[in-house]
């Protein structure tokens, strides 16, 4: 990747435009950030990410690419706060004022048990003209707290930084301080990871499924999909020890444990959690309640960069396990859930099917493990230089970059799936009404913490 | 009054918590554990609140709202931290993020862990429901 780098040292500003510009016809642009010296612009090719870099020595002038992708205004204005550069044409989002028009916060404390986060609407009448979601009030500075930290120090705190997408983002970080080892787990780790994100988005969409019956009234399915959800965490508890899998994918190991009693409960949750899809998805009125309700089209969708879920329930067709696949994804290939109607129904049908592929992969990767004990987790050393990790977490596209010198943390970038979702939702919320607000929030149920960071 | 003495209002905060202690609180209601049955509500206005269960290191962001949630709920009233993080032991202890969430706005039981399970959530809002009492007594 640093050879990128310094090919990239040459180029004058508007090159570099033009460069990234057409690089984003052919890859999906995932994010972008800057460190000492150098503004990286992150791609998702079919063999992996990478990135398109411009050096500077002091203070620089850029074109803002997000003049012409949208998506980039987050990272742009996060680049132009903490590193001296400046971008020309970032575009200025402005609450839309006038007569007939009211404006209301709600936050950053919640009603509810919702993490901090604030949300001004302006509405005319009952809809919607403009959400802004105001974000970082959960700001706990993690990217520089983690620098100059060694990569098994940094671990279980990368763990910490969200606890809803905590194997994901553990699993993108030890894939990138692998690769600065030089290090390819053995096949049986690969398989125990692959379990351990699976169960982690098993617990995650049973949540936002039973969220999106609860916000549309519906109490007796979101009493059934947290039970199962319970169940869910304890057997995360059981195979793992933890019940949300923090640190069960540290670097150059996995922890998977009780692999028999995990393989039996699942089976016998599997029934269970068809049952209760199918209680849901025959109820007329809960599936005409979530039907039309936020929608995102497709063109939107694609234009605010939008990942996971939220992408494919609006033809979106990359699943980063299929589009780039990695560690035993490579062989074991999920069959991507899609659907078309980018509305909350469309978002809760992509969960359920996504459910159910990841109880089959379950059952295959157990199946190929079977009793081959894991090998003790490798001694890894890091080699300076820069690399990312890429996964599909249960919202989206979870990438970690991370630059290491003279063995160390030199630099730490989150990209998470939330953080390039939340503009998405501001828009599906256009034109919806207010009180559709938390049906639409949960139907992508997205965190703050990662985006926060 | 000795039939509601050990009923909580609980309103729950959060000053910068990775949302894992959100879903163990969010568990306390599953059929589980289903804390109704002990009386025991999350609340959704301070003012309805006997107990505040505070999560996350503290943010610079988040303390003037915090501060001013805590002022809303009326006395006698107890903050339980949850987490190692409300607890000032959790992985973020440089600023932006305060000297922990419990810490900061002085609470009376701490439940350690990270996250802290439901059981151990209970544990520490049974605590606080003697201590309410001892207060009020």
């Amino acid at each position: 990747m640093d050879s990128l780098i310094f090919a990239a040292a040459e180029r004058s500003p508007s090159a570099f435009y033009d460069e990234v510009l057409n690089g984003s016809h052919h890859a999906p642009i995932l994010g972008a950030y800057a460190e000492a010296g150098y503004a990286h612009y992150l791609f998702l090719g079919a063999s992996g990410p990478y990135a398109r870099s411009y050096h500077f020595d002091g203070p620089c002038r850029l074109r803002a690419l997000s003049a012409a992708r949208p998506l980039l205004m987050w990272d742009e204005r996060e680049m132009e706060r903490d590193w001296p550069i400046e971008f020309d044409g970032i575009p200025r989002t402005t609450v839309p004022d006038g007569e007939g028009l009211m404006h209301f916060v709600v936050g950053p404390v919640h009603a509810g048990i919702i993490e901090c986060g604030r949300f001004t609407f302006t509405s005319a009448g009952e809809n919607v003209v403009h959400l802004d979601a105001q974000l970082g009030f959960g700001h706990r500075g993690v990217e520089r707290q983690l620098e100059g930290l060694s990569a098994l120090e940094a671990a279980p705190k990368v763990a910490r930084i969200c606890g809803g997408c905590s194997a994901a983002r553990s699993f993108a970080f030890v894939r990138a301080v692998e690769q600065l080892a030089g290090y390819m787990p053995d096949e049986p780790i690969e398989l125990a990871r692959l379990i351990v994100a699976e169960l982690e988005r098993l617990y995650n969409h049973v949540h936002d499924v039973a969220a999106a019956a609860s916000a549309a009234g519906y109490a007796v399915g979101f009493a059934r999909g947290m039970a199962l959800k319970e169940r869910i965490m304890r057997l995360c508890a059981l195979a793992c020890g933890h019940r949300l899998l923090f640190d069960a994918i540290p670097p150059g190991g996995a922890v998977l444990t009780n692999r028999t009693k995990l393989a039996s409960e699942l089976n016998t949750l599997r029934s269970d959690l068809e049952r209760f899809l199918a209680n849901l998805f025959g109820n007329a009125s809960l599936v005409s309640r979530w039907q039309r309700a936020g929608l995102l089209t497709p063109a939107v969708a694609e234009a605010c960069g939008a990942v996971g879920p939220a992408a494919r329930g609006s033809a979106g067709t990359i699943d980063v396990r299929a589009f780039a696949p990695y560690g035993a994804y490579a062989s074991l290939t999920p069959s991507i859930a899609r659907a078309t109607s980018g509305d909350v129904f469309a978002r809760v049908a992509v969960k359920r099917d996504e459910m159910l592929e990841s109880l089959r992969l379950l059952k295959v990767a157990l199946n190929a493990l079977g009793a081959t004990p894991l090998p003790e987790p490798g001694v890894i050393h890091p080699r300076d230089g820069i690399a990312y990790g890429v996964v599909e977490g249960p919202r989206g596209c979870e990438v970690v970059a991370l630059r290491v010198r003279a063995g160390r943390i030199a630099r730490l970038h989150v990209i998470s799936s939330s953080f390039r979702n939340w503009p998405v939702v501001v828009r599906a919320m256009e034109d919806t009404i207010v009180p559709d607000f938390p049906l639409v929030n949960k139907s992508f149920n997205l965190c703050y913490a990662c985006a926060d960071r | 009054m000795s039939t509601y003495r050990h009923s909580l209002g609980i309103r729950h905060l959060v000053c910068g918590s990775c949302n894992g202690c959100e879903h163990e609180m969010n568990a306390l209601n599953n059929a589980y554990y289903d804390i109704t049955r002990e009386g025991w509500d999350i609340v959704a206005s301070p003012r309805h609140a006997d107990v505040v269960t505070v999560t996350g290191p503290m943010t610079e962001a988040m303390r003037v709202a915090a501060l001013a949630t805590l002022q809303a709920v009326p006395q006698p009233r107890v903050v339980v931290a949850i987490g190692d993080c409300a607890a000032g032991m959790g992985p973020w202890q440089a600023p932006p993020a305060g000297s922990g969430a419990g810490v900061e706005l002085g609470a009376r039981v701490v439940v350690r862990g990270c996250p802290p399970t439901p059981d151990e959530i209970r544990a520490g809002l049974a605590e606080a429901a003697e201590v309410l009492e001892a207060r009020r007594a």
